[in-house]
C-alpha cells in the first residue's frame, strides 16, 4: 500500500499574535508543523510499521520547510516532496488542493491522509476538496484507521452523534482527529541520519502543471483582513466570610454586569 | 624458619596474585579513557580525610558504631603491614629484625606496642562485626558466606599473630629458651613484653603446656598466619572484599573539582557517531577505565540503596544489585573486551579505510551479547534515578552512579530512541518554546509586568542578570517566587535585569533524561544571548539553572560567575543592605535541595538566612543537609509518570510533617512543587505552609 501524507507548516498558537493594520506582524513569529498533519504523519508511520506501506510526505512551501519533512522522516516516513514555489505564496485550500492533485497522480497513490485542519486558517477543506477533485471517497475527522486488505480499509469517524465505522474503497482521501494517536517525538538518531536524506524539491513547472492550472492566478477567496482577536480581561478573585462574598457578586453581576 | 617452605610459599602465592591483578588491569585498560590524574595534591588529600581517615564511615552519625568497627580494622591492617614483612623476613632469617624497627630502636618498641594493642582491637571488631552481621542484622546488609569467610580470616590473623607472640613469651619468660626469635631486649626499653600486654595475655592462655607443646603453638602459628595471609590476598580480588586493594586508587582518581564526572559534551555533528551508534553506554565496552574501577571496588555495603529515594520507596533501582549486575556482565565479556581493545589500537586514523571498516566489523563482533538497557538493566531501574547524588555522597568509597546513569540515558534517548514517552511533551515544548511547559516564548516575562524590572534588551548595563528560570517565569506558584525575589534586589538596590523572552532552558533536564542533543539546542542559544550581552554575574532562582550555568555552560564556552539566590541573599543581609525581623510565627525547617546542597554545597547560606527570620529557630529534618532525601523531581523526572511503589514526595512530606512545623522552607521551585502537592495529598497543607526562602526573606523584611 502507498500513502501519501501531507505536512503544512503553521504560526506557533502558543504565540500571541500581534496585528497591526490588518495584517500579521510576523516578527518574533515562528513556524511549526499543523498539530493535526503531525497526527496524520503519525498515522502513515503506523500504517508503514504495522502494515508495511510505503509512506511519502509531501509539503507545499518555502525553503524553511526542509527542517519539518526532516523532522517527518525522523519520524518514519520514508519519501519527501517538497513544493517550492514563491507563486503559491497566497494561495488557498482550492489551490493546495489542486496541487496535492497533481502530485498524487503522479505517484499513484492508495491512501491519502492529511490532518483535519491546519491550525492557522482551521478551514479544513484541503483533504475534502482534493477527493473530490480526484473523485475518490473522502471520510474526514477519522480516529483510527484500520487496513481490511488491498483494497479496503476500515475507518472510525468521530461524527455529531456518536463514532462512525466507515468501510472504504480504495484509493481514498482521509483526514484525521487529533485523538487518531499521539505523534511520536522524532528519533535523535533519524534526525541525524536524515540529514543526507534526499528531499524531492519542485517547483509547479518540474510538477508539470502551472499557477493557472491549479487556480492560483485567479484565487476564489483572499483574506482581507486580520483582527486579532481580544484577549479575555482577568476574574475577580473573592476572598473572606461566604455571606459576605455571596453579596458583593450577587451585587456586581446586578449592577456592574448587569446580566441579572 | 625454613626459608624453602618460606620461599615456595611466597612464589606461589604472589605469582597467583599478580596473575589476577594482571588480567584485571587489562580489563580495566580495554575500556574507554577518562582522565584523572591531575592535581595530584587534590588527590592526596582526598585519600587522607576520605579513605586513610575514613571520613565516610567514622563521620557518619548514624552509624557511628559500624564505622569505628570498620574504621579500626582498616587502621589495624595497615600497622600490620610492617610486621607482615617482618615475619616474612623471618622465613627466611632467623630473629630478621626491619632496619629502624629492630632492638634498640625506641620506634621499634613503639611499633611493636602499637601493633600489640591493634591486634586486640582488630579481633573485637571482627567478632563484633560477625555479631552485627549475624544478630543485629542491618537491613542494607546482605549477608553472604564471603563476608562472613573473610572476617574468619581477619579473626584467624589476629588469633595466630597474638599466639605467636604468646608462645614465644613463654619459651623465653617461663622456659628459658631464650634462643628464640625476634626478641627485643634493650638495656634501655627493657624487655619487649613489657610493651605487648595483649600478647602476654594471650601468653597465659597457654602458659600451663610445656616447653615443646609451646615450639610446636609457635611454629604452627607462624605458618598459618603466613598461609592465611596469602589466601586472603589471592581472595581479595575475587569479590567485593577487592576493595581492600581498590579503595585507595579509587578514592585517590574520584572526579575533582565537580562531585562526579561531567557530562561528556558529545560531538553531535559528527556523523560516524551516529552510524556506529557510539553514544551514551548500551554495550559494556562503553564504560571508561574509572567506571570500571568502581565497580572492582564496590563493597556491596548497601549504603548508596539504603539513602536512595528510589529504593526506599519500592521503585526498582536497587544500586547494590546494579552494580553487581554490570561487574558481572564485565567479567563475563572481559576477553572480548580485551581482544576488542587490541583491535581498536590497530585502526590508524590515516590508514586504509576499507581495512579500518573492516577492524570495525570485527569488534562489533566482540561487543558483548546483550545491550546493557533491557537485557542487563532494566529501563524502569534506569529511568527511576532522580540524580540526587545521595548514594555517591554516603559512598565510603566515593564511587560515581549518576554519570553512569545518565550515559546509559543517552544511550537510550540518542540512539536507541527508548524512553518515558512522557517526556515527549516537555521535550516538544523545549524545543518549540524553550520551556517544556511549552507555552509560547513570547509570554516568558509576563510574571514581571508591573514590577518595573529591565531587560538586558532594554538596558544591559547592569551589575547582574536574574536568571529567572522555566518554573520561576511560567508555573503560577513559582511566579510569586520571582516576584519576591525582586521585591528584595529592589529593596537592596541591586542593578539588575532579566533575559525576558530571550532567556530558554537551561536545558538541565534534556541532559539528565540524556538527550544530549536538546541539551546542547537550548545551551548554545543561551550562551550565544548572554555573551551578546557580555554578561558576567548571574543570580539564578533555581538550583538546576545554577548548576548548568555554572558548572555546564563552561564546556560550550559560557563562563560567568553565578550565584544562587540564597547565597546571594545571605550576602545582602550580611552587608547589611537588607535588614530582617524576626517575625516568623511558628517551627521551621528546611527541606535542602539535591542541586543545592550536594551538588553545590551550599547548605550554611540557606540555614543562615532562616535563622534569621524565625521567632522559633530553625528545626532539622531527620535527613539534611547532605544526607537531605530528594523531593523527588530531578533528573527529569518532574516530566515522567512516578507510577512504581510509593510517591517520593509524599515520603519525604510525611517525614516533615513529623516535624510538627508551621513552615518548610525550600529553595528550588521543583521541591517547591513536590513538597506542596505532597502536603496537599496528605491534607495537610493548610497546616505547613510550603515556602521558597525567598518569599519568606520578602515578607519579614523591615
Ligand atoms: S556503591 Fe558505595 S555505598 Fe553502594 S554498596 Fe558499593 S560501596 Fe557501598
Ligand atoms: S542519584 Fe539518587 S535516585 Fe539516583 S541512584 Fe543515587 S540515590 Fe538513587
Amino acid at each position: 500500500m502507498k500513502i501519501l501524507t501531507t505536512a503544512k507548516k503553521v504560526v506557533d498558537v502558543e504565540l500571541t499574535i500581534h496585528v497591526e493594520n490588518g495584517a500579521i506582524v510576523e516578527d518574533g513569529l515562528q513556524y511549526v508543523i499543523n498539530a493535526w498533519d503531525e497526527n496524520a504523519v503519525e498515522a502513515a508511520v503506523q500504517l508503514k510499521e504495522n502494515n508495511g506501506a510505503e509512506t511519502t510526505l509531501v509539503s507545499i512551501g518555502g525553503s524553511d520547510n526542509t527542517d519539518m519533512i526532516r523532522k517527518c522522516y525522523a519520524m518514519g516516513i520514508e519519501n519527501g516532496i517538497h513544493i517550492d514555489d514563491p507563486a503559491l505564496d497566497k494561495a488557498d485550500s482550492f489551490v493546495f488542493a489542486n496541487v496535492l492533485q497533481k502530485v498524487y497522480e503522479k505517484g499513484e497513490y492508495d491512501l491519502v491522509i492529511t490532518g483535519k485542519q491546519a491550525q492557522d486558517t482551521d478551514s479544513g477543506q484541503t483533504g475534502i476538496i482534493l477527493a473530490e477533485g480526484l473523485g475518490i471517497p473522502c471520510v474526514s475527522n477519522v480516529i483510527d484507521i484500520e487496513v481490511v486488505d488491498d483494497q479496503h480499509v476500515k475507518v472510525s469517524r468521530l461524527g455529531d452523534a456518536g463514532t462512525e465505522i466507515v468501510e472504504v474503497e480504495l484509493p481514498a482521501v482521509v483526514t484525521v482527529s487529533d485523538s487518531i494517536n499521539e505523534p511520536r517525538l522524532p528519533a535523535m538518531r533519524g534526525i541525524m541520519m536524515a540529514k543526507k536524506k534526499k528531499i524531492e524539491v519542485m517547483d509547479l513547472a518540474a510538477l508539470g502543471t502551472s499557477l493557472d492550472e491549479v487556480g492560483g492566478a485567479a484565487l476564489k477567496s483572499e483574506v482581507a483582513e486580520f483582527m486579532a482577536s481580544e484577549s479575555r480581561q482577568a476574574g475577580q478573585k473573592f476572598e473572606g466570610d461566604a455571606a459576605e462574598i455571596t453579596a458583593r457578586v450577587v451585587d456586581l453581576l446586578a449592577n456592574e454586569a448587569k446580566v441579572l | 624458619m625454613n626459608p624453602l617452605f618460606m620461599s615456595l610459599l611466597l612464589i606461589v602465592g604472589l605469582a597467583i596474585f599478580g596473575r589476577t591483578m594482571v588480567q584485571k588491569i587489562q580489563l580495566l585498560m580495554a575500556l574507554e579513557p577518562t582522565d584523572r590524574v591531575n592535581h595530584i595534591m587534590d588527590r592526596i588529600k582526598n585519600v587522607v580525610i576520605i579513605a586513610l581517615a575514613q571520613k565516610r564511615l567514622v563521620g557518619r552519625k548514624k552509624e557511628w558504631a559500624a564505622g569505628i568497627m570498620h574504621a579500626f580494622i582498616f587502621w589495624g591492617f595497615c600497622i600490620l603491614l610492617i610486621r607482615s614483612l617482618n615475619l616474612y623476613g623471618e622465613g627466611f632469617v632467623k630473629g630478621f629484625q626491619l632496619p629502624l624497627f629492630g632492638d634498640g630502636s625506641i620506634l621499634g618498641y613503639l611499633y611493636i606496642a602499637l601493633k600489640d594493642v591493634m591486634e586486640g582491637i582488630v579481633l573485637l571488631m571482627a567478632v563484633y562485626a560477625i555479631f552485627r552481621r549475624a544478630v543485629l542484622k542491618p537491613t542494607r546488609l546482605h549477608n553472604t558466606w564471603e563476608a562472613y569467610f573473610v572476617l574468619g580470616m581477619i579473626g584467624v590473623l589476629m588469633i595466630s599473630d597474638l599466639l605467636l607472640d604468646g608462645a614465644r613469651y613463654n619459651l623465653i619468660m617461663l622456659h628459658n629458651n631464650p634462643d628464640h626469635l625476634h626478641f627485643f631486649n634493650n638495656p634501655q626499653y627493657g624487655s619487649e613484653f613489657l610493651w605487648t600486654p595483649v600478647s602476654v595475655g594471650a601468653a597465659s592462655l597457654i602458659s600451663g603446656f610445656s616447653a615443646d607443646a609451646n615450639r610446636l603453638i609457635l611454629t604452627t602459628m607462624f605458618w598459618l598466619h603466613i598461609i592465611t595471609q596469602l589466601t586472603f590476598l589471592n581472595f581479595l580480588p575475587l569479590g567485593k572484599h577487592f576493595h581492600v586493594i581498590t579503595a585507595l586508587p579509587n578514592v585517590f582518581l574520584k572526579n575533582l573539582g565537580y562531585p562526579h564526572e561531567k557530562t561528556k559534551l558529545l560531538d553531535l555533528e559528527d556523523e560516524s557517531v551516529w552510524e556506529d551508534e557510539s553514544l551514551g553506554i548500551n554495550h559494556i565496552h562503553q564504560l571508561n577505565w574509572k567506571q570500571g574501577l568502581d565497580l572492582y571496588t564496590c563493597t556491596e555495603c548497601g549504603r548508596c540503596k539504603e539513602v536512595c529515594p528510589t529504593y526506599t520507596t519500592d521503585k526498582p533501582l536497587n544500586l547494590h544489585d546494579f552494580n553487581d549486575t554490570l561487574k558481572a556482565e564485565l567479567f563475563d565479556n572481559a576477553d572480548n573486551l580485551i581482544k576488542r581493545a587490541k583491535l581498536a589500537a590497530t585502526i590508524k586514523e590515516d590508514g586504509d579505510p576499507e581495512q579500518n571498516e573492516e577492524i570495525k566489523a570485527q569488534m562489533a563482533e566482540l561487543n558483548s551479547k546483550k545491550p546493557l538497557i533491557g537485557d542487563v538493566i532494566s529501563e524502569d531501574t534506569l529511568w527511576a534515578c532522580t540524580t540526587c547524588r545521595a548514594c555517591e555522597q554516603v559512598c565510603p568509597v566515593t564511587i560515581e552512579h549518576v554519570p553512569r546513569i545518565m550515559a546509559m540515558r543517552q544511550g537510550q534517548s540518542l540512539m536507541a530512541g527508548v524512553y518515558p514517552q512522557e517526556l515527549n511533551v516537555a521535550l516538544k515544548g523545549l524545543e518549540r518554546n524553550g520551556n517544556p511547559w511549552g507555552i509560547g516564548y513570547d509570554k516568558r516575562a509576563e510574571w514581571a509586568d508591573g514590577l518595573d524590572v529591565k531587560t538586558m534588551a532594554d538596558d544591559a548595563d547592569v551589575d547582574y542578570l536574574l536568571w529567572v528560570g522555566c518554573a520561576g517565569s511560567f508555573d503560577d506558584r513559582s511566579k510569586k517566587v520571582s516576584k519576591s525575589l525582586v521585591k528584595i534586589l529592589q529593596k537592596a538596590n541591586i542593578s539588575f535585569a532579566i533575559l525576558g523572552k530571550e532567556e530558554k532552558c537551561t536545558g538541565d533536564f534534556a541532559r539528565r533524561v540524556g538527550n544530549e542533543m536538546m541539551y546542547q539546542m537550548m545551551a548554545q542559544e543561551n550562551i550565544e544571548t548572554l555573551n551578546n550581552y557580555k554578561v558576567k554575574k548571574i543570580i539564578a532562582a533555581c538550583p538546576h539553572c545554577l548548576n548548568a550555568l555554572k558548572h555546564e555552560y563552561p564546556q560550550m564556552g559560557g563562563n560567568y560567575e553565578v550565584i544562587h539566590h540564597t547565597d546571594f541573599i545571605d550576602q545582602l543581609i550580611k552587608s547589611g543592605k537588607i535588614t530582617l525581623t524576626k517575625s516568623l510565627e511558628g517551627a521551621l525547617t528546611y527541606h535542602d535541595p539535591c542541586y543545592l546542597g550536594r551538588y553545590n554545597s551550599i547548605y550554611d547560606q540557606p540555614r543562615s538566612i532562616l535563622e534569621a527570620i524565625s521567632k522559633d529557630g530553625l528545626k532539622e529534618l531527620d535527613r539534611h543537609g547532605q544526607e537531605s532525601f530528594c523531593c523527588g523531581a530531578g533528573g527529569g523526572r518532574m516530566w515522567m509518570e512516578e507510577t512504581i511503589g510509593k510517591r517520593i514526595n509524599v515520603e519525604r512530606s510525611e517525614e516533615i510533617a513529623g516535624q510538627e512545623v508551621a513552615t518548610v522552607a525550600v529553595a528550588c521551585p521543583f521541591c517547591l512543587t513536590m513538597i506542596e502537592d505532597g502536603m496537599k495529598e496528605l491534607d495537610k497543607d493548610e497546616d505547613i505552609k510550603t515556602q521558597d526562602i525567598a518569599e519568606l526573606v520578602a515578607n519579614n523584611m523591615a
